[in-house]
């Protein structure tokens, strides 16, 4: 493109700027971000509370502030869903709506007009790209839905009950009630096609549980008759029940950007140092999206953690002086002949459980308005009970929850007492806004009433990831639960559901508080991760592992570390014992792997710089003959639980592949490493993978699968099977 | 500007009728970029929209370590990114008709407001523009925001970079890679130019 090109297209973007700009979308825009601004404010926050207990909204009713002079613009803004002119609005507009709702949510369950003015603002919830079109007559979306009418469409949901109760006689009257509602909707806008019914309907379900709760009326939770699934077992979640009716919904799911760690010439930076991770949370978001056919986003892919997702069969360490043993083979690459992966493997001893520490645990439950479906909180619940099973009947277990204000459900209560612990859990309901920061406050007041300086305390968050009210500076309520950890109570965090899921905040938050991130998606993954390794996601044995390797310039040209991109540590942090780590539990295997090009391999992929390049050489060939033999050196600092001070581990990589030298369980365990490495690799886009592709990966799981007690291998294989055809 | 440092210290200690001001101030400047990004009139409203509301629940995470503008635009890229990645869900033949519609729709409604012959004008040019940006993507991520950026908004490499929070010989490199391929496709008759 030469300078004249340029020019033009600077010229096409000046034609753009000379743009008119149309005052009405502007003054809408500036409308609705006051709205936001002014529920983003602290003390508008609390009167909309208090507005609630007086059954006003700060949403419809009260004075008007200045900026909402006319009530009909508002809504014309809002009820976009049928807005005529792009089908595509009410998708991208339904986001604007979810942030008003939100903020209106603590206000909204003892409004039933409200809740009416919801079921018209906000219908488009769920994705409608992955479920199959019915064969359906397709029109035009009915006309906007005015206050006016939604008012209407309140008054006749008697009418609606009783049309349905002729329509349908075998339900129940808690199922009639929310047919209703689903008709009701129908009815008020005839032309939507059936799948938007479904869609909507199951939005009004919910809408319907959420204000019988309200007023005391039990409910539980089943399909509307518009859904094209088949109906679920309503007292249980089942795998296949959660998988299959939740739509998926990317769009307010909040991962942060990460680029791929690159090639690092030896000779620049010989030195590459990082943090242990065990948390497994990528691996159950990435499944969960590929169950539903779709590709995860990139960021949404953490290499390490998918590898770490497996229990692999290292060795166990051989005393208990060290609490892991460590393991450095050297493999060929499968996707780039001529280099080779550094395996660097980590066990930790497992814990008899009659040697298990005391637990005092606080299990912090997020009961917000937002975890209110399916596969939130009955599913926190069941994972809950879980965990339950798995204490000892002295571990003390406390209840907290938090939504539109935090409060204490049950104090500290011995194990042993189960039934009074299931109980409380049991009589929660989600409603209202979330106010996690102000519950994380309390959980550890909680935790600190029971503080056994023997026990391991910890706080068990459960959430959505949905922070909006309290501490809401990401940064502050990092650093508190950094300050607490200090104090020895630590924070494990789980996530649960989807469309709003805060991946970072969540991650960051039990990186500072020493604990693990799991993500949630099924009962089988509360199964993996609350009971099978209930001793490793509980009990910490090291805490702030870092690795640093010294690459061999003699030996070794260019490496690079596959994934850990998140967990990157100064070279200068590996001595420095103030710098926080990850940790260990009892029983964890943590994976990390180099992918090295050997330096007579002409597999490199950056050249050899022309002036620098000889002198290094020469330098070695002056060393001793005994550097050749190594391709580097692993160094593994990490600190006993109540210790202060870091303890060193060192061992040597050798310079050749050490691979047959392993036992053939040892071969195997790697090779599986390295199949979900890979894939996880092409995930992410595989640039470093040249023409390896999922076949590959398929083929190098199937084949190294090993016993599989859990089944957890084959269904990472259906997972590649189910990336192939993912769009 | 210093006037604008007062309007945000007053928006985030809970002004509203700063934040009016602060916002009413910037929205054409939001807009426009949204616009460039997109180059459909009623997608770059609904890009700016989302942006003010972000704008209006974030103000108080503003710190003032980077100029409110380097801020602003990377809450303004945020959206129009969250904007794409919902139009890359639809399927592609809605994509190949985006072009067309951006052309439709700026023939249409700029038509409206300033006559017949800006109108085909600012219609050609966004047609023009919404091809090579397209191009522009295929090459990788971050292309396509550090060619408005450059292109669009007149910013040097030093300021792109502070903005996008990469490096300035990064912003001159996927400038140069944009060039080259861009006269590439000129060399093949291709439909730049």
């Amino acid at each position: 493109m030469s300078d004249k090109q340029a020019d033009k297209l600077a010229s096409l973007f000046d034609a753009q700027q000379a743009a008119p700009i149309n005052p009405d979308a502007k003054q809408q825009a500036i409308n609705a971000a006051m709205q936001a601004f002014a529920a983003a404010q602290p003390h508008q926050a609390a009167e909309a509370d208090a507005a609630s207990a007086t059954g006003q909204t700060n949403v419809n009713h009260g004075p008007l502030p200045w900026w909402q002079k006319i009530k009909q613009r508002f809504f014309q803004g809002f009820a976009s869903s049928s807005r005529p002119t792009d089908n595509n609005n009410g998708r991208r507009n339904s986001m604007t709506q979810q942030l008003i709702w939100r903020y209106g949510a603590g206000a909204t369950f003892a409004c039933v007009l409200m809740l009416a003015i919801l079921i018209g603002v906000k219908p488009t919830d769920f994705d409608d790209n992955n479920i199959a079109l019915q064969p359906v007559e397709i029109a035009e979306r009915g006309t906007a839905l005015s206050p006016e009418k939604v008012e209407a469409d309140a008054l006749t949901e008697q009418r609606g009950k009783q049309q349905a109760g002729e329509n349908t006689p075998p339900l129940n009257p808690v199922e009639i009630k929310e047919q209703a509602l689903a008709e009701n909707f129908g009815a008020s806008a005839p032309a939507t096609t059936a799948l938007q019914l479904k869609k909507e309907a199951r939005f009004v379900t919910e809408s319907a549980k959420r204000s019988a709760n309200a007023m005391g009326v039990p409910t539980i939770s089943r399909k509307p008759i518009a859904s094209l699934d088949s109906v679920g077992n309503s007292a249980g979640i089942t795998n296949t029940d959660i998988t299959g009716t939740q739509a998926p919904e990317e769009g307010r799911d909040d991962f942060t950007r990460v680029e791929e760690n690159s090639v690092k010439r030896v000779v620049d930076e010989p030195v590459s140092t990082f943090s242990i991770d065990v948390d497994t949370a990528s691996y159950a978001f990435v499944r969960r999206q590929l169950n539903h056919g779709v590709l995860p986003q990139k960021d949404a892919v953490r290499i390490e953690e998918m590898i770490n997702y497996f229990d692999y069969q290292y060795p166990l360490p051989e005393s208990k002086r060290q609490p892991f043993s460590t393991q450095v083979v050297v493999s060929e690459s499968p996707w780039k002949p001529g280099n080779q992966l550094v395996h660097i493997g980590i066990k930790g001893y497992e814990l008899e459980r009659k040697q298990l520490p005391k637990s005092n645990l606080v299990f912090l439950l997020d009961v917000s308005g937002s975890m209110n479906s399916r596969d939130k909180l009955p599913l926190v619940k069941q994972s809950m009970a879980l965990l339950l099973d798995q204490l000892n009947p002295q571990d003390t277990v406390a209840i907290a929850v938090y939504a539109g204000a935090a409060g204490t459900v049950l104090a500290p209560t011995p194990a042993k007492e189960k039934q009074k612990i299931l109980d409380a859990m049991n009589g929660l309901n989600a409603g209202g806004s979330t106010a996690g920061a102000q519950g994380i406050q309390l959980a550890y007041q909680l935790a600190q009433t029971h503080f056994d300086k023997q026990a391991v305390n910890r706080v068990i968050l459960a959430t959505d990831g949905d922070f909006n009210v309290g501490i809401t500076n990401p940064d502050e309520l990092k650093s508190y639960v950094e300050r607490k950890r200090e104090s020895g109570v630590f924070l494990s965090v789980l996530g649960f559901g989807q469309g709003n899921y805060h991946d970072h905040l969540m991650q960051q938050l039990a990186q500072n508080g020493n604990g693990i991130a799991a993500y949630i998606d099924t009962l089988s993954e509360a199964q993996k991760v609350l009971v099978e390794e209930a001793t490793s996601s509980l009990f910490p044995i090291a805490k702030d592992v870092k690795v640093q390797v010294e690459f061999n310039p003699a030996t070794v040209s260019e490496y690079r570390l596959i994934g850990y991109e998140t967990r990157k540590l100064n070279r200068e942090d590996f001595n420095n014992d103030k710098v926080d780590a990850g940790d260990i539990g009892a029983g964890h295997t943590v994976t990390a792997i180099y992918e090295i090009t050997p330096s007579q391999s002409d597999s490199k992929l950056i050249d050899e710089s022309r002036y620098a390049g000889n002198r290094s050489q020469d330098d070695n060939k002056a060393q001793n003959a005994q550097q050749h033999e190594e391709f580097g050196f692993v160094k593994l600092r990490y600190k006993l639980p109540q210790e202060s001070t870091s303890k060193l581990i060192n061992q040597a990589i050798p310079a050749k592949t050490s691979m047959s030298e392993q036992s053939p369980l040892m071969q195997q365990e790697i090779q599986f490493a390295t199949a979900v490495a890979g894939f996880a690799q092409l995930l992410k886009g595989g640039k470093y993978l040249a023409d390896w592709t999922y076949d590959d990966a398929i083929t190098l799981a199937l084949a190294n699968r090993g016993e599989d007690v859990f089944g957890y291998r084959n269904e990472f294989v259906q997972l590649i099977r189910k990336a192939k055809i993912a769009k | 500007m210093e006037q604008e440092q007062s309007l945000i210290k007053a928006a985030q200690a809970g002004d509203q009728n700063a934040f009016g001001q602060l916002l009413n101030a910037r929205y054409d400047t939001i807009y426009r970029f949204a616009l460039k990004w997109c180059g459909s009139v009623s997608d770059a409203e609904d890009i700016t929209q989302q942006a003010c509301i972000k704008l209006g629940k974030g103000i108080g995470q503003y710190r003032g370590d980077a100029a409110f503008t380097t801020w602003l635009y990377r809450l303004v890229i945020n959206c129009a990114k969250d904007w794409q990645r919902t139009q890359a869900r639809h399927s592609s033949d809605d994509r190949e008709s985006l072009a067309v519609t951006a052309y439709e729709s700026a023939a249409l409604e700029v038509g409206g407001v300033t006559g017949e012959e800006t109108s085909g004008h600012a219609a050609e040019a966004a047609l023009y523009l919404q091809q090579v940006l397209q191009q522009v993507s295929k090459l990788g991520e971050g292309f396509k925001e550090t060619l408005v950026l450059v292109f669009g908004e007149g910013m040097n490499h030093a300021e792109a970079a502070e903005v996008l929070g990469i490096k300035e010989s990064t912003v001159s490199w996927r400038i140069h890679q944009v060039r080259k391929h861009l006269n590439l496709l000129n060399a093949e008759g291709g439909n730049y130019e």
